[in-house]
């Protein structure tokens, strides 16, 4: 039997009866389209993640004060206590290493901010200019805190775009001044609406230079430092470097906890893509679903069409050339299935993406792959049985009368 | 030439064994014209299947021109059965959803012909039978006449040696059944071998040889 005629034989059939037809290639277009839909949910998510990881800063190592441990005899004396406090002169001799480009210490407190009459409480970071690079911050208006010598500061400050029109409405905030605690700032520059980012709001904040940032919180003890490093290669240099820097500053003693980004992203990497494995593999046993109708009605079609099995057997057909054409009609409906719920998972994931642009959902290749795959794998592998029935039909038996 | 002996086929019926045929030796040479009759249940379709392969004996050896038959394998009775041998029913088993071109077309498919020789034969097969304005029409368009004729014609496509008929005309009225008798001694007249099994004694007798069968086995054989 030529390959067109057999093609053409399935496609009588199928078109012979149109609503069953129909009916298989929604539930494998459904099948398929769920996979394509909740894989492309699943990455956007992962994606959306990595990004905002990536908004807080590229090859970021943050360093914290205190070392948790669980180890040891006593560990409720250890934990939550910072034996050596972080200090400015500790982030300074970060210089040293080759495999950082620069750094910012942190402070971070509560103040009560005014201008005139109005006040507002807010988290009141200081920090050195450096920030603005680590942090990826764009400015609105004005400038971010002077590059200098952190141990001296000029009275200015940073203020978030929100804190900006609270404190002064609709008039200019730059050059105005504001009272934080006991002192006074000058407003120099007014950052950019970011929105959240990984739970900080830089809209919501106000930035003093470091040392205006420890007298008014009256402490020498830093909050973070965060530490960029020349590249993503030079991450575990910049961190085993910090560590040994500060060990060596706090006489052998390693006292605190470094982080990097790329393991806290790497974590969410693996978490979300074990997620958008596991709801894609639900979505999949749809597709075993489909399998399963396609041998019903493969089987029923053996039971229907008894008589024109003996037929084309008592014609000349062979076994194999009988299952031939049942295997083809499986193959030609899985094909349709899987076409049309690519077409509509697209489609889906277009409508996704323009309810919410922000996350990018994107089905990852391996779905758009596996879920065709699938579907057809399973069409031929449930049609084994049928096939091999019709195969076997007696086609004496089949074409009696009876 | 068909060459039958000792062919014996035993069918198990609600645990019993019911003996289909016993030890029928029969001879057929090529372009002999050939009744079988009897009542039902004589064993004349059954006879009738193991000469067209689609059933085999449970004893005894089969040869169709000069081959033993009776130790092939499945694909290779398909195949001889493609290529030799034509069946009319008496249900006409046409494939509803197809046409009467695409349904003559069918063994043709099957065995692989190129489409260009199949359409040759297909314009040459119509006209042969008077179908020429019915191609394109579904059997439930056709008449009982007209849905044996293209049976008929789908049986001749693959140009075979023996054509087997199973009551032919027993799902058509006498007119339409005299016509299409008409057609397939045709076959006969052209030198192909004809064998028709019916109940009919007036249809019977029109074969220049006649088998008489009861309870499996041939009681009686009449020529001329």
């Amino acid at each position: 039997m030529r390959l067109a005629d057999l093609l053409d034989f399935a496609w009588q059939v199928l078109r012979g009866s149109v609503s069953r037809t129909l009916l298989i290639l929604l539930a494998m277009g459904i099948g398929v389209a769920a996979v394509v839909m909740v894989t492309a949910l699943g990455e956007g998510a992962r994606l959306y993640v990595a990004n905002q990881f990536g908004s807080l800063g590229s090859n970021l190592v943050i360093v914290l004060p205190g070392r948790s441990e669980t180890s040891g005899a006593m560990p409720g004396i250890l934990i939550g206590k910072t034996p050596r406090d972080l200090t400015l002169e500790d982030a300074l001799a970060l210089k040293r290493s080759h495999a950082i480009r620069r750094f910012a210490p942190l402070i971070i407190g509560a103040g009560d901010v005014q201008a005139g009459a109005r006040s507002r409480e807010t988290p009141v970071l200081g920090s050195t200019s450096e920030l603005m690079d680590i942090r990826h911050m764009e400015m609105a208006q004005g400038k971010f805190l002077p590059p200098g010598d952190p141990r001296h500061s000029q009275p200015v400050c940073v203020v978030g775009s929100k804190v900006a029109s609270e404190l002064f409405g609709s008039r200019p905030a730059l050059g105005e001044w504001v009272r934080i605690g006991d002192r006074r700032f000058r407003v120099i520059g007014i950052m950019a609406k970011q929105g959240q980012s990984m739970g900080s709001n830089t809209d919501e904040i106000v930035i003093v230079p470091l040392a205006a940032a420890q007298a008014l919180f009256n402490t020498e003890s830093l909050f973070r430092i965060l530490v960029e490093a020349k590249s993503r290669e030079q991450i575990p240099y910049a961190q085993a470097d910090v560590e040994e820097i500060i060990r060596l500053r706090h006489e052998g003693e390693r006292d605190i906890t470094v982080i990097t980004q790329d393991a806290v992203l790497a974590t969410f990497d693996r978490i979300l893509n074990a997620l958008t494995l596991t709801v894609g593999s639900i979505a999949a046993i749809s597709l075993g679903v489909a399998g399963i109708l396609i041998m019903n009605v493969m089987l029923i079609a053996v039971t229907q069409r008894r008589r024109e099995i003996g037929l084309l057997k008592a014609l000349g057909a062979t076994g194999g050339q009988i299952r031939l054409v049942f295997f083809t009609e499986a193959l030609l409906l899985a094909l349709g299935g899987a076409a049309a719920g690519l077409v509509v998972g697209e489609l889906g994931r277009n409508f996704a993406v323009q309810m919410y642009p922000e996350i990018p959902f994107q089905a990852p290749w391996w779905a758009l792959i596996a879920a065709p795959a699938t579907a057809i794998i399973t069409a031929v592998l449930f049609t084994v049985a049928p096939a091999r029935r019709a195969a076997k039909l007696d086609p004496v038996q089949a074409l009696s009368r009876r | 030439m068909i060459r039958l002996s000792g062919i014996a086929r035993t069918f198990l019926v609600g645990g019993e064994a019911v003996h289909a045929l016993r030890a029928v030796d029969l001879s057929i040479t090529p372009g002999e014209y050939l009744s079988i009759m009897g009542p039902s249940g004589s064993g004349k379709s059954t006879l009738l299947n193991i000469i067209g392969l689609l059933d085999r004996p449970d004893a005894g050896t089969y040869e169709l021109d000069e081959r033993n038959v009776t130790a092939l394998s499945d694909n290779e009775l398909a195949r001889v059965r493609r290529e030799k041998i034509g069946f009319v029913f008496q249900f006409f088993h046409l494939v509803p959803r197809l046409t009467a071109l695409q349904n003559i077309e069918l063994p043709m498919v099957l065995a692989g012909i190129d489409p260009a020789e199949r359409k040759s034969r297909l314009a040459r097969l119509l006209a042969e039978y008077g179908l020429e304005d019915r191609a394109g029409h579904r059997p439930d368009q056709l008449s009982g006449g007209q849905c044996q004729r293209v049976a008929i014609a789908r049986a001749m496509s693959m140009g075979p040696t023996v054509i087997l008929a199973d009551e032919p005309t027993g799902n058509l009225d006498r007119h339409t059944g005299q016509e299409v008798l008409a057609v397939l001694e045709r076959v006969h007249e052209n030198g192909g071998t004809l064998v028709i099994v019916t109940h009919d004694p007036e249809i019977g007798g029109r074969a220049q040889r006649r088998l008489r069968m009861l309870d499996g086995a041939v009681v009686a054989d009449e020529k001329g």
